[in-house]
């Protein structure tokens, strides 16, 4: 274990992780009292919900910033063992919960815990062992990157049999996104890259109809009711609001337009009350954490510290983008929830542990 | 140590991070700023519910402003069945007010709509109920106002007016002819909903309903009023199958009235016939019009210059022969020798055959065609007639001459006053019309005006003038006497039509008629009036009709202020007929000598004296003998 000099923490970042969780609360009370009403008969049922995530999520985060972060490296391979068990556990009928389809939380009362979201951040911290211990090899795929790449589709059908393919699919591209950082040749990427191209030339030919499915989002008023539904009701939010929103409290696509408006379309709300200017806002803290976590990241002085802060912020911008980029109608609906922001208790609480890491990690510093 | 490499890599990632969000924030300011119009519009038209607003529909005015249609006010139940809460007691209770059944109820209640009408029974409600409802308080029930079609003069004009359905459309008539015109817009109440059609609570919008445009008519309703009541006196005293009357302003078309019988009541269209409500007999009828349609040939004549009314002569021996058929006067051994004039008045048929051969089938049925008959008037209503001609290669001299008398072709009433209206006023051939203006509803300023529009000239004035001449006299002198008023100079010509059924004429079954005009010299009003088969009588048209008329003209002198005339023709007097008397000029007489110019008046004093200072009637007025003239004496004099 490498022992450092204690600096204060990312004060700037600790602020904004703090000013956008709790405008997350903010905005889940008002896009959700309508749905959670009539629900549950209990409009504040979701705000309540993740605000105790919210309080526990902050503890986490203090004490996790006071746990030195080379703490995950000794314990890492029993951390991914411990998820994965409980991946295959959760598979279990009568263990396992279903949900929206998915058989892929534990239940505890009414509230959900998602293994997945702790496979994620067990996974990046045995990642960034792997990769820090094995970064002479890395250039060698076979020997360096095939093992890794081997363990992350294990986990990757793990979450696919429950099924989660937002989750599923934010784990492989962070492991993807941490071996492209640690400096994994170009021809690796382009290669895979290659196998995809070439998988959806495969999906084309294989079922023309499918590929128009998905490109649906291109032009969602084809199928108004069906694959463009959420999409549409989406841009209805955003779209009126225009440059100021309608104000704070005052969506019209969270009466029942927009289903679960406090999961995967928050964004929508957030820009149909805020308008252009909130956007601009969000945005600007999103890359507040994404540029400050990198920074900390180049500032470590350590490899494992360095996988650990750039995997944990790759994963977190990616899910970010994933998700604007299906709200705003970008890319194809994929499921995946905004960090901070929507209604999710496991998701909270690990984004917030995360965070405590890399605040833990910005203590130590050139 | 592999930082270098690990930092260039962390650079490009979030260099790739930083773009992407770039990206998203201009789809989004795409979205919100670029964007925002189409996608606002399509938002607000899913989010807001229309609660329609009927809006009034334009009134119908005569030319004086009187109101001939116009609007109540009334409310109908709406239900919006996603604000219901309890859809059991709202189903009683409605069904308990409107008197339906409760399942019926339901089916509205419980009705997958955004807006729900209950039809019919919810329609159109009286104020007790609206009221009972408006006191339940329920929600997702409203009242919304409804405007009902008003007929202020029920069956006056009831075939033109025309009439409205359920939903205020246009069905028959002007109503249906300017349907486009008198429908205004629906305004709304807009509120916003959920995606589950619950009202939010945001500001509703109120857009006005947009009010019709109102139509007034060339109609004048005095004068409309006294030819209704007239088609009544006719309709009680000779009950006729049909009976119509058209009064026409001679010098530009404007129809001042127009009625006819059988009539409905337009608030009570589904108790009629449909013959009954379709047709409009003044521009509907088409049958032979007799010896009204004299006046053409007569015209024709005079301006073609092949006759002097008052030198030439005819004899009717009564009855003529053309080629192999004998053509019979109405008067049995004829009428002898007469001139132009008394063929006229007399309105001899053999006469008007040897007009008609004058002129030779060209010539003729040129003027026939100029004066418009054999085709639609144009005028601006529905379901015109066009009448039938000879096809000038058919015609013979038989043809030839039962035409120059009026029978063997057919005409409507508007084309016969159309027609006459021309062969008076100076040979000027107007296009009859109805629709003065179109006005905007508010401030009723003028949007559309329609103008008298010529179609050709037909005769000289010249001509035009001794047709007035000729006509006056009939009315003088002949057939058309019992239309005569005292001073305002009547001119016209009666007529008396065979019906034909079945390729034959019917026996003792007649369409009676007269046209008459006045005053003679400078005509301001047409009369026509039609009875067909009219009982009891002796079906002549100057014995029917022409009483009909000439009460219609009476109402006239009032309603269009026509002043006395001078210089009329005075009446030719049967032995039942009273006679009139010219008053003479005694003012500034004695009373001695004004006795013996006044003998055959009687004579009433005022004032005392012995010179006459004011006389009543004034000099040159015509007034029956025994009449009374009153004079005021005073002192002085020589």
């Amino acid at each position: 274990m490498v022992r450092l000099k204690k600096q204060t923490i990312d004060i700037l970042l600790l602020i904004t992780i703090i000013t956008i969780a709790i405008f997350g609360i903010i905005m889940i009370y008002s896009a959700s009292y309508i749905w959670a009403e009539y629900k549950f008969n209990d409009p504040l049922k979701f705000v309540k919900n993740q605000t105790l995530f919210f309080v526990i999520g902050m503890l986490l985060l203090y004490i996790v910033s006071k746990i030195n972060y080379y703490t995950y490296f000794e314990y890492s391979n029993m951390l991914l063992l411990t998820c994965i068990i409980l991946l295959i556990f959760v598979l279990i009928p009568g263990i396992g919960t279903v949900r929206n389809g998915s058989r892929s939380w534990f239940g505890i009362g009414s509230f959900g815990i998602q293994p997945s979201e702790f496979t994620k951040l067990a996974l990046i911290i045995f990642t960034s062992k792997y990769l820090s211990k094995n970064i002479k090899d890395i250039k060698d795929i076979k020997k360096g990157v095939l093992p890794l790449i081997i363990l992350t589709l294990l986990i990757f059908g793990l979450i696919m049999l429950q099924p989660d393919f937002g989750t599923g699919t934010i784990i492989v591209m962070t492991i993807m996104g941490m071996l492209f950082m640690s400096g994994v040749k170009f021809s690796f990427f382009m290669r895979i890259g290659m196998v995809g191209i070439l998988g959806v030339v495969g999906l084309i030919i294989a079922a023309p109809y499918r590929v128009a499915r998905i490109l649906s989002f291109l032009n969602p008023w084809k199928d108004p009711l069906g694959s463009g539904f959420q999409i549409i009701q989406s841009l209805y939010a955003i779209g009126p609001g225009g440059i100021f929103g309608f104000g704070f409290g005052n969506s019209r696509q969270k009466h029942f337009y927009l289903p679960e408006p406090q999961t995967d379309f928050i964004f929508s709300i957030i820009s149909e009350e805020f308008g252009f200017l909130g956007v601009i806002i969000i945005s600007t803290l999103f890359l507040i954490i994404i540029i400050r976590g990198f920074t900390i990241a180049r500032n470590c002085k350590d490899l494992f510290g360095k996988f650990l802060v750039s995997g944990i912020i790759f994963g977190l911008a990616f899910q970010t983008v994933l998700n604007l980029m299906v709200v705003v109608g970008l890319i194809p609906v994929t499921g995946v929830t905004l960090p901070f922001l929507s209604y999710g208790g496991s998701s909270l609480l690990i984004t917030l542990a995360s965070m405590g890491i890399i605040l833990n990690v910005s203590r130590y510093q050139k | 140590m592999f930082f270098k490499g690990i930092h260039s890599r962390i650079k490009i990632v979030l260099f790739v991070f930083i773009m992407l969000m770039i990206l998203i924030v201009f789809k989004v300011f795409y979205i919100q700023v670029i964007d925002y119009e189409r996608l606002n519009k399509y938002a607000s038209g899913l989010w807001s519910r229309n609660l329609p607003i009927e809006a009034n529909r334009g009134l119908v005015y005569d030319r004086n402003g009187v109101v001939l249609a116009d609007n109540l006010t009334t409310t109908s139940l709406v239900l919006i069945p996603n604000q219901i809460i309890n859809k059991e007691m709202t189903s009683s209770k409605l069904s308990k007010i409107l008197d339906v059944s409760v399942d019926e109820m339901k089916k509205h209640v419980y009705k997958k709509t955004s807006i729900e009408r209950v039809h019919p029974e919810g329609r159109r409600l009286t104020y007790d109920i609206a009221d009972e409802i408006l006191s339940l308080n329920l929600p997702g029930v409203y009242l919304v106002k409804e405007a009902k079609r008003n007929y202020p003069f029920d069956t006056y004009m009831s075939h033109t007016l025309g009439f409205v359905g359920i939903d205020n459309q246009g069905l028959s008539g002007l109503e249906l002819m300017y349907d486009d015109y008198l429908t205004g817009s629906y305004g709304a109440i807009k509120y916003f909903s959920d995606a589950k059609g619950k009202k939010l609570q945001l500001t509703e919008i109120y857009e006005k309903p947009q009010d019709g445009i109102n139509v007034t008519l060339t109609i004048n309703h005095e004068i409309q009023l006294a030819l209704e009541r007239e088609l009544d006196n006719a309709l009680s005293k000779y009950n006729p199958d049909q009976a119509l009357g058209i009064v026409m302003d001679p010098n530009n078309g404007e129809i001042l009235a127009l009625s006819s019988r059988p009539n409905f009541s337009p608030s009570n269209y589904q108790d009629y016939t449909v013959e009954e409500i379709n047709r409009n007999l003044p521009i509907w009828a088409t049958y032979e019009p007799g010896s009204t349609f004299k006046i053409i040939t007569l015209a024709s004549v005079l301006e073609e210059k092949l006759i002097d009314l008052e030198k030439d002569t005819f004899h009717d021996s009564g009855s003529i022969k053309v080629e192999n058929a004998r053509l019979r006067c109405w008067k049995h051994g004829g009428h002898g020798s007469q001139t132009y004039l008394e063929v006229v008045e007399n309105s001899c048929n053999p006469g008007f055959v040897s007009l008609g051969l004058k002129l030779g089938k060209e010539t003729l049925f040129e003027y026939i065609n100029n004066f418009g008959f054999g085709k639609k008037t144009g005028v601006d209503l529905n379901g015109e007639g066009s009448g039938i001609l000879f096809n000038l290669d058919n015609v013979g001299p038989v043809e030839l001459a039962t035409t120059a008398f009026g029978q063997g072709v057919s005409v409507t009433p508007i084309q016969q006053i159309t027609a006459v209206s021309a062969a008076i006023n100076g040979g000027y051939l107007y296009k009859p019309y109805i629709v003065k203006s179109l006005n905007e509803p508010v401030t009723n300023s003028v949007i559309k005006l329609n103008e008298s529009q010529l179609v050709r000239k037909v005769i000289s004035e010249d001509t035009s003038s001794k047709v007035r001449y000729a006509l006056e006299s009939v009315v003088s002198n002949g057939t058309g006497r019992p239309a005569y008023i005292e001073n305002y100079r009547v001119g016209g010509k009666t007529g008396t039509a065979q019906k034909v059924k079945d390729g034959r004429y019917m026996v003792g079954n007649y369409i009676v008629s007269f046209i008459g005009f006045m005053p003679a010299d400078d005509p301001k009003v047409v009369v026509y009036i039609a009875l067909d088969n009219a009982k009891g009588v002796t079906q002549y048209g100057g014995t029917i009709a022409g009483p009909i008329a000439r009460n219609v003209m009476l109402e006239t002198i009032d309603v269009l202020n026509i002043e006395k005339r001078k210089g009329g023709m005075p009446k030719e007097y049967n032995y039942l007929d009273k006679k009139y008397a010219t008053v003479p000029s005694v003012v500034g007489m004695n009373v001695k000598d004004a006795m013996k110019l006044l003998k055959s008046f009687k004579v009433e004093f005022s004032g005392s004296g012995n010179t006459i200072m004011y006389q009543s009637p004034s000099v040159g007025e015509r007034i029956y003998e025994g009449n009374v003239v009153r004079l005021l004496l005073t002192e002085g004099g020589d």
